[in-house]
C-alpha cells in the first residue's frame, strides 16, 4: 500500500472541516474493510493524500428507539445491529441483513455507514493494479463499461445505464424496505436523503465534503413479517447475487401493508412497487405470490449472461410473500 | 485383518502441529535474512503485446532501489518443455505477464519504483480458445511453436514419454459395440488449487556460480533439478520453508525463483532477494489447472465391456507449457487404469493461448482428462442402462491387466483388487437405495431435488521416481532420519518418522528428521502424486532396517546370539528368547564415538495403481439453481493405514484444491475481450469455507500390499480427481436433464431445468 497521512477526527464538524480542506483528496475511514482493499489494489485513478479516521468521533455508535422509530448512529457496527434486541424485534429485516454480511470479523469492524457507502464490487472495476489493472470505466471518469460486452453474470438486470454495477450493500436493501432516511452532514449543515435515492448512476448522493451521521428508520407496522432473503453461491463471505427484503403485514390472511425491496439487481436497491400493489388488500396464496413476483421483474433488461438473476429474483419475491 | 503395531495405524501428533497452531512455523514470508532486499514484479495490462520501449531510469534513481531488470538485462535462463520460458521477454503473452523486476530495500520502495517504469507496448491480437489458436491465421505466441502447438514428451519421464494411446483396432471395437456415444466436452474452468500460502522464494548468490534458494515447496530436490538445469549450475542448494500447502503447485515455483535469482544476481553479492507473491498474483498470474477439451467416441457392450475409445484430447496450458506433457502422459495412463479396453486411439494436443499459465496441480492430467470425457462415458452407460458403480467395478484395473504408463512402457498390474472397497463404499453410501436410474432423482421435495453420482480414480504414481534416505542410530538411543521432503500438509514428515520409530522401536520423540535442505540430505524426488507412503516410505524403511541390522550385528557377539535373534526396544538390545539378557545401544556401538548409518533407496515401479472412489449426494433447488452438497462418501483400500487422521484429511480434501468444487463454483474467470482475470481476489474466486462442509463418510479398507514393509499404499493425491464428474452426474440425476459444463452454477442449472 502507498503511504498516506492519517488524521484522527474528534467530531463530525472536524471531519467535515478536514474533508473540505483536502478538496476531494481525502477519504474517511471507519471500519476500513472496504477502503483498505480499494487502496491496496490501487483500483482508482486518484489515491488519497489523507485518510481521516472517524472511529475517534465519540457517541456516533448509538441505536435508539422511540415511538416514531429507530435512530442508528453511522458508526454502529454491523455486529451491534445484527445483535441488537431492539432491531431484532421490530426491525428484523435489518438485523437479518446485517447478519448476512461477509464474516464475523468483517461485521465486527464494519459500520452501517460504511456498509451503505462502500464501493461497488464490479469485477472489472476491482481488477487490481498489480495484475494488469486498473480498468477504467464511466464510474472512474473515462472509458466504457466493460461488463456490457463482457462477463456480466453478477451485474444489473434493471435500472442501469452507464454503469451496470449493482449496489453491494445488504443493509441498504433492508433500509429501502423500511423507508429509511440517511442523514448527512456537510459544510452547509445537515440534510436527509431517502435510502432509495442515495444510490445514483455513477456514485452515491454524498458530495466529497459530506459524512453520513445517522440512519433514521420509521417504525414499521406492528406484527409485520420481516424477511431478508439473500442468494449467494456460498453462505458466508459472499455479496448478494440477488436479495429481497420484505416487510409484509397480514391480518386475517389478507395483506394490509407490503414493502418489498430488491437488492443486487440494479445500481440501487429498488422497491418492487408493482409487486407490493399486487398483494395489498389480497388474500395471500401461491398464485398471488407468483403474479406479484412476475410484476417485480417486469421492467428487467438482462445482459448477455445474467438472465438467471431474473429467475432468482422471481423465486425470492415469491418466497418472501408466501413463506 | 491389519497387523498390530506400536505406532503404525494409530493417530499420533504431527511433528509440526504445535509450531503451526502457535504461529511459530516459518513459512517463506516469515524468513528474513540479514541484508535482504525485496523483489516486485511489474505486470502487463495486455494479453499479447511487444514491448517497443521500456524506460527505467526514474525507477533506478529512486532512493532505496538496488536493481531494475527488463528483458534487456536479465540473465538468459529458460524453463519449460522444451525450453521457452524466459525470465523476462520482449513480448508479453497474458495479462499479468512479467514486464520488469525491481529489488529495493523495502516492499514499499519496490512498489513505488514499479510505478515509475514507463512501458510502450505494441498490442497484438490475442487468442484464448484452443480451437481458435490452432487455426492457420491465429496469433502466434512463440516462433518455436508453429500453430501454437507444443510438442509432446517430457525429458524427466524418459525418452519414450507416453504421448498417445494407440492399442488394438478401434474400428473393429466400434463394430463390436452395442452402444456408441460421442461428443465434445470440456473441463475448462481453470480452477486454482489456492494454497493458503502464496508462492515465494528467497535467493542468495554465494559465489559467481553458487547459490542458495529458500522456497516454499514440498520437494527441494525437484527445485534443485529444475532450477539447476535452467541456470546451468550444479552448485545449487535448496532449503524448503514450512510449506503452506502445495497441491502440486509448489513442487517448483520456477518463475518466482527466476525473479529472485535474477534480482539477487544483479545486486551486491551476498544480499538475498525475497519475492513472495500477493494473493492477487497467486490468483491471476500463477499456476492454475490446465484447460481440457475432448472430442471422443466410446463404444460399450450391454454388459459394460468397453470395446473402443477414440478421440482427440486438447490441453490448453495457457501462455506457456511447463509440465503439461507429463500431465498428459500420466492422464493417459490413468484413463487405462480406470477403463479396461483393448482398442484405443487417443491423441492429445497441447495448444497454447494468451491465458494465465498452468502448472503441476494435484490430479495431474488424469483429473483433466477424466472430467472432460466422463460426460461421454456416462452417455454410453445411460444408453446401455448400466449402473455406474457396476460399470466402474467391472472396468478398473486388476492384477494381470496392463496399461502403458508415463514412461511409454507396458506395465502389468500387480496391485490389489479394489472390489472390496467399492462394495463397502456402495453399502455405506446406500447407493442401491439412492440410485434410481439415469436422470432420475433420488428424492423430490417441492423445488428441492436430490441426486447421486459417483466416480473412480487411481494412479500408478505411488511407485514413481527415485528416493534415497539415511537413518542414523545414535549411541544414546536416539535416531535421525535424513529425508529431503518438506511438510505440505499431508503429514508425511510425521508419518515417515513414525515408520522409523516403529522399526527401530524408539519413542517417537527420540526420532528426529533433518531440515529440508538438499545440502544435508540424500536424493529424494519429493512429494509428488501419492508417492509419500510407498516410494518415500520404502526408501526410509529400508534405511531403518539397514541401520537396525547393522546394530544387531554389533550386538550379536556381545549377547552371544545370532543377529536374527536380537531385538530392540527404547534404546536397549535384547535376546528375543531371553528378554532379560539386555545391553544398551551404546554398549553395542562400543562407546559414544560411533554412529550407525543405514541406507535405503527406492527405484520406480509403476505396477501398482492406487484407488479412490467417491459417492456424492446433492440437493438442487430448481427455482434458484442452487446446489447443496449433502454427503460425500470416499472409499479406498490403502493396504495399511499409517496415520488415520492424516488419511482422513486427505480423503476429505477431495473438496478443495481445485477438486470437487470445480464442479460447483471454483473457476478462474477471464474477460474474453481483454484477457483480464476477473477473479483475482478471495471474494470473487469462489472457494468453500469450513462453514459449508458436507457429511463425510470415509470407508478405508486395508488389504496388505506384499511389496511394502507395512503393506501400505498411498491414496492422497487422487481423491480430488473423480469428484467433479461425479457431481455433474448427481446434478443431472437430480434435475432429470444432463448438465455437462463445469462448474454447474445456478445459471446453467436453471437453463437446463427450463429445457428439460
Amino acid at each position: 500500500m502507498k503511504s498516506f497521512k492519517h488524521v484522527n477526527a474528534k467530531t463530525v464538524d472536524e471531519a467535515v472541516e478536514l474533508l473540505k480542506d483536502h478538496g476531494g483528496k481525502a477519504n474517511l475511514i471507519a471500519g476500513g474493510t472496504d477502503l483498505l482493499g480499494v487502496l491496496k489494489d490501487k483500483i482508482l485513478p486518484e489515491y488519497p493524500e489523507t485518510i481521516i479516521n472517524i472511529k475517534t468521533i465519540s457517541g456516533l455508535d448509538y441505536i435508539k428507539e422511540d415511538g416514531k422509530g429507530l435512530k442508528i448512529g453511522a458508526l454502529s457496527s454491523l455486529r451491534d445491529i445484527a445483535n441488537s434486541p431492539t432491531i431484532k424485534g421490530k426491525y428484523k429485516v435489518l438485523s437479518d441483513a446485517a447478519e448476512s454480511v461477509a464474516s464475523p470479523e468483517i461485521r465486527n469492524m464494519g459500520t452501517i455507514g460504511g456498509n451503505l457507502t462502500q464501493d461497488v464490487r464490479c469485477w472489472y472495476y476491482r481488477v487490481p493494479q498489480r495484475i494488469g489493472g486498473p480498468i477504467m470505466c464511466p464510474r472512474k471518469g473515462s472509458g466504457q463499461c466493460m461488463a456490457v460486452q463482457g462477463d456480466n453474470r453478477y451485474h444489473a438486470i434493471m435500472g442501469a445505464k452507464k454503469c451496470f454495477a449493482v449496489c453491494p450493500s445488504d443493509t441498504a436493501v433492508a433500509l429501502a424496505a423500511l423507508d429509511a432516511i440517511i442523514k448527512a452532514v456537510g459544510p452547509n449543515g445537515e440534510r436527509t436523503i431517502p435510502v432509495k435515492d442515495f444510490y445514483q448512476p455513477l456514485n452515491n448522493a454524498l458530495n466529497v465534503e459530506e459524512i453520513v451521521t445517522e440512519i433514521e428508520v420509521p417504525k414499521p407496522p406492528d406484527g409485520a413479517r420481516h424477511q431478508f432473503l439473500k442468494f449467494t453461491l456460498r453462505k458466508p463471505i459472499d455479496f448478494a447475487i440477488v436479495s429481497v427484503a420484505s416487510v409484509i403485514a397480514v391480518e386475517d390472511g389478507v395483506c394490509t401493508d407490503a414493502r418489498i425491496a430488491l437488492g443486487a439487481v440494479a445500481p440501487a436497491p429498488l422497491r418492487a412497487t408493482q409487486a407490493e400493489e399486487a398483494i395489498k388488500g389480497k388474500a395471500i396464496d401461491d398464485a398471488i405470490a407468483e403474479s406479484a413476483a412476475e410484476s417485480a421483474v417486469a421492467g428487467s433488461k438482462p445482459l448477455s449472461m445474467n438472465a438467471y438473476k431474473v429467475d432468482i429474483t422471481k423465486t425470492l419475491v415469491k418466497r418472501a410473500i408466501v413463506s | 485383518m491389519a497387523k498390530e503395531y506400536r505406532y503404525v495405524g494409530k493417530p499420533t501428533p504431527r511433528v509440526d502441529a504445535e509450531e503451526i497452531v502457535t504461529g511459530e512455523a516459518e513459512y517463506i514470508d516469515d524468513l528474513n535474512l540479514p541484508d535482504m532486499l525485496y523483489g516486485k514484479v511489474l505486470r502487463s495490462p495486455y494479453p499479447h503485446a511487444n514491448i517497443l520501449n521500456i524506460e527505467t531510469s526514474k525507477a533506478e534513481s529512486l532512493p532505496g532501489v538496488r536493481a531494475v531488470l527488463t528483458y534487456k538485462n536479465v540473465p538468459d535462463w529458460k524453463a519449460g518443455f522444451p525450453e521457452h520460458m524466459c525470465v523476462l521477454d520482449s513480448k508479453v503473452r497474458f495479462v499479468g505477464d512479467a514486464v520488469a523486476l525491481v529489488a529495493a530495500e523495502t516492499e514499499e520502495i519496490a512498489d513505488e519504483a514499479l510505478e515509475l517504469i514507463d512501458v510502450e507496448y505494441e498490442q497484438l491480437p490475442a487468442v484464448y480458445d484452443m480451437e481458435e489458436a490452432r487455426k492457420p491465421d491465429a496469433p502466434q505466441l512463440y516462433s518455436q511453436f508453429p500453430g501454437n502447438i507444443a510438442p509432446g514428451g517430457l525429458p524427466f519421464f524418459g525418452p519414450n514419454t507416453l504421448q498417445n494411446i494407440v492399442r488394438g483396432d478401434v474400428e473393429k471395437g466400434f463394430e463390436e459395440a452395442d452402444f456408441v456415444a460421442e461428443g465434445t466436452y470440456g473441463y475448462e474452468n481453470k480452477p486454482n488449487p489456492l494454497t493458503p500460502e502464496p508462492p515465494g522464494a528467497i535467493v542468495r548468490w554465494e559465489g559467481p556460480d553458487k547459490l542458495t534458494v529458500w522456497t516454499s515447496t514440498q520437494s527441494p530436490y525437484l527445485v534443485k533439478k529444475v532450477i539447476g538445469k535452467a541456470l546451468g549450475l550444479p552448485n545449487l542448494r535448496v532449503i524448503a520453508s514450512q510449506c503452506g500447502a502445495s497441491f502440486g503447485s509448489k513442487n517448483c515455483s520456477t518463475e518466482v525463483i527466476f525473479y529472485a535469482a535474477a534480482l539477487a544476481k544483479a545486486v551486491r553479492r551476498g544480499r538475498p532477494v525475497k519475492v513472495v507473491y500477493s494473493k492477487e498474483e497467486h490468483l491471476a498470474a500463477y499456476a492454475v489447472r490446465f484447460s481440457s477439451r475432448i472430442n471422443a467416441k466410446v463404444g460399450i457392450k450391454k454388459d459394460g465391456t468397453v470395446t473402443a475409445f477414440s478421440g482427440e484430447w486438447l490441453a490448453n496450458p495457457g501462455h506457456s507449457v511447463n509440465a503439461t506433457q507429463g500431465e498428459i502422459a500420466v492422464g493417459l495412463g490413468e484413463a487405462q487404469v480406470m477403463l479396461k479396453c483393448d482398442n484405443w486411439n487417443l491423441q492429445p494436443r497441447i495448444v497454447l493461448t494468451n491465458q494465465t499459465g498452468s502448472g503441476i496441480i494435484r490430479g495431474f492430467g488424469g483429473q483433466e482428462l477424466k472430467s472432460a470425457f466422463l460426460p461421454i462415458l456416462t452417455m454410453a452407460m445411460e444408453k446401455a442402462d448400466i449402473d455406474p458403480v457396476e460399470f466402474f467395478k467391472r472396468n478398473y484395473a486388476r492384477t494381470g491387466d496392463g496399461y502403458y504408463w508415463r514412461d511409454g512402457e507396458w506395465w502389468t498390474c500387480r496391485g490389489v483388487d479394489y472390489s472390496k472397497a467399492i462394495d463397502k463404499g456402495t453399502e455405506t453410501f446406500g447407493w442401491k437405495d439412492k440410485w434410481k436410474g439415469w436422470l432420475k432423482p433420488t428424492a423430490v421435495n417441492g423445488a428441492k431435488r436430490r441426486g447421486v453420482g459417483c466416480g473412480v480414480h487411481g494412479n500408478a504414481d505411488v511407485g514413481e521416481d527415485r528416493s534415497e534416505a539415511y537413518v542414523r542410530l545414535l549411541p544414546e538411543g536416539t535416531a535421525v532420519l535424513n529425508v529431503c521432503i518438506a511438510e505440505s500438509g499431508g503429514g508425511q514428515r510425521s508419518s515417515l518418522r513414525k515408520m522409523v520409530a516403529e522399526l527401530v522401536n524408539l519413542p517417537l520423540d527420540r526420532v528426529e528428521i533433518t531440515p529440508k535442505d538438499t545440502l544435508l540430505n540424500p536424493f529424494e524426488h519429493g512429494l509428488a502424486g501419492s508417492r509419500g507412503t510407498y516410494a518415500v516410505g520404502s526408501s526410509v524403511t529400508r534405511a531403518a532396517q539397514d541401520a537396525r541390522q547393522k546394530l544387531f550385528e554389533r550386538a550379536s557377539p556381545l549377547l552371544g546370539v545370532s543377529p536374527d535373534d536380537v531385538d530392540t526396544e527404547d534404546g536397549m538390545l535384547y535376546v528375543k528368547s531371553n528378554p532379560q539378557s539386555r545391553i544398551r545401544w551404546i554398549d553395542a556401538m562400543g562407546g559414544d564415538e560411533r554412529i550407525i548409518t543405514g541406507l535405503g533407496s527406492f527405484d520406480p515401479d509403476y505396477s501398482m495403481p492406487c484407488f479412490f472412489m467417491i459417492f456424492v449426494e446433492v440437493e438442487v433447488d430448481v427455482e434458484t439453481g442452487q446446489t447443496e452438497l449433502l454427503i460425500v462418501t470416499g472409499a479406498t483400500d490403502v493396504g495399511q493405514v499409517i496415520d488415520p487422521v492424516s488419511l482422513k484429511m486427505q480423503l476429505e480434501g477431495a473438496l478443495g484444491s481445485a477438486g470437487l468444487d470445480s464442479a460447483l463454483f471454483e473457476e478462474t474467470v477471464m474477460d474474453k475481450n481483454t484477457g483480464h482475470v476477473l477473479t483475482g481476489n478471495m471474494v470473487d474466486y469462489k472457494w468453500r469455507t469450513s462453514l459449508e462442509l458436507p457429511t463425510f463418510q470415509n470407508v478405508i479398507v486395508e488389504t496388505p500390499l506384499p511389496s511394502h514393509i507395512f503393506g501400505a499404499i498411498g491414496a492422497g493425491e487422487v481423491t480430488t480427481s473423480p469428484a467433479p464428474s461425479a457431481v455433474l452426474m448427481a446434478v443431472s440425476n437430480a434435475i432429470g436433464k444432463r448438465v455437462t459444463t463445469y462448474p454447474v452454477t445456478p445459471d446453467k442449472i436453471l437453463k437446463a431445468w427450463s429445457e428439460r
